[in-house]
């Protein structure tokens, strides 16, 4: 069937199963596999992008309810010249990267924190990232990551 | 392989699910149904998506009564000033339902659906004494929650009927209601055993109201009646808390039997049932 979905800004149709996730679409459709699959039944948030301004676990989404929606992706977080955003070079600098399959997720959790809370609290930015499992940092670099980012974001607002 | 569709209004829902030619399941959050399609074959040839249908995206007050419709996802529930005035153990539970992620997604009428006996969403609602609507081609019928979830993923629905809305009496002005999760970890757990309680004092402030829906505990979820008796009539003390989780413990071994996990369920639900019912009677923050 026919999907039509803007992605990362642009708009895309694609045609595609009607019983694939937006997960499969993304990565085997449209060659975005920044976005990866890991438990493929929404327990750990590797998969997670942003849907009309909403995280959510594409490996959840089928392909087809995202027709007329608003996808970004990790590939949609950059700065303007293509490298990384302030929230992506937080994650460099602070040590919040180890093996790095858990991290496109992490990113897509405190966009969308952000996106909603722009002054989240070191417990608010745990609960945003509640649904994201990683076996590696122990969290507490990517929670100062994503407090840094808030911090800096809100500096330059002020 | 399966096929889908999209309706727009609960009619087109109904038609789709009624399709003769065609065996459709709905589809609201995914949360469940797209697990289930993961560890077998489906039983279905056709999702109907109902996620978007307007009709059932509605929390508003009626008269005496709150309406929230069966599509609406737990963040909706979370954000809702009209539900955290009124329905504070919903809003509660669904502040404990997985990430982010799962609470943008997932829905209430899901919840009620497909059943699960760790469900969050559902003691709340048996709690408010809520009442399930549904729909299907000879028209509309109506369920208490408590009797329309019959078993661990068991439900009184024919195939074919969509639950729509579900509406509960707004509670006495003088109660409050909350609720209490245990999972093996603080986020993203599955619960182990939760509750949702409810109480108030009349003028002489004694206890005039109380509701007590321990969930993940028997396998027909229901009003603890036994605990709400005890407290009635009553002035809230600790030791009342105290007493009313002894007697839920009492309860429940009483319907399940000693089985391996008794030794540890009855002492937290114990605990759980206390803890609940000194915060509904603000004998703790």
């Amino acid at each position: 069937m026919l999907i039509q979905l803007t992605v990362n800004g642009e708009t895309i149709a694609v045609e595609a199963p009607p019983d694939i996730t937006l997960l499969d679409l993304l990565r085997d459709y449209l060659n975005l596999t920044g976005t990866k699959e890991g438990c493929a039944v929404g327990e750990c948030g590797a998969c997670s992008v942003i849907m009309d301004g909403r995280l959510v676990n594409s490996c959840l989404v089928l392909a087809p309810q995202a027709d007329g929606s608003e996808i970004v992706t990790i590939e949609g977080i950059h700065a303007p010249d293509g490298g990384p955003n302030d929230l992506q070079q937080n994650f460099i600098d602070y040590g919040a990267v180890q093996c790095g399959i858990c991290i496109p997720g992490m990113i897509m959790a405190g966009e969308a924190l952000l996106m909603h809370n722009p002054h989240p609290t070191r417990q608010e930015i745990r609960m945003a990232l509640a649904g994201n499992l990683c076996r590696c940092t122990g969290y507490q670099q990517i929670v100062d990551a994503i407090e840094a980012t808030a911090k800096q974001r809100q500096g330059e607002m002020g | 392989m399966f096929d889908y569709i999209r309706a727009k209004s609960i009619d087109e829902a109904v038609a789709l699910l009624n399709d003769p030619h065609c065996v459709s399941r709905p589809l609201a959050g995914g949360t469940d149904v797209l697990v289930q399609v993961r560890h077998g074959p489906p039983s279905f040839q056709r999702l109907v998506d109902i996620s978007r249908v307007p009709e059932m995206k509605i929390i508003e007050q009626r008269g005496d009564e709150i309406y929230i419709g069966a599509a609406v996802t737990y963040t909706e529930i979370i954000e809702s000033r009209l539900l955290q005035e009124t329905a504070t153990c919903l809003v509660e539970a669904s502040r404990l339902v997985g990430g982010p992620a799962i609470a943008n997604a997932g829905t209430l009428g899901g919840n009620v659906a497909n059943a699960a006996a760790c469900a969050d969403g559902t003691p709340p609602l048996v709690c408010l004494d809520a009442v399930a609507h549904i729909r299907s081609l000879n028209g509309w019928r109506a369920a208490p929650v408590a009797e329309l979830i019959t078993g661990p993923h068991q439900t009184a629905l024919h195939r074919g009927e969509l639950i729509t809305h579900f509406t509960f009496p707004i509670l006495p002005s003088s109660a409050r209601s909350v609720f209490l999760k245990l999972g093996r970890r603080n986020a993203q757990a599955i619960a182990r055993l939760n509750v949702a309680a409810a109480g108030g004092l009349g003028a002489d402030g004694r206890i005039n109201f109380a509701r007590v829906v321990p969930g993940s505990t028997l396998s027909h979820l229901r009003r603890f009646v036994e605990v709400e008796t005890l407290l009635i009539g009553e002035a809230p003390s600790t030791e009342l808390c105290e007493t009313a989780g002894a007697e839920a413990g009492r309860v429940m071994v009483e319907a399940t039997g000693r089985r391996w996990s008794t030794e540890y369920k009855e002492i937290a639900l114990h605990g759980l049932v206390a803890c609940a019912l000194r915060r509904v009677f603000h004998l703790e923050n």
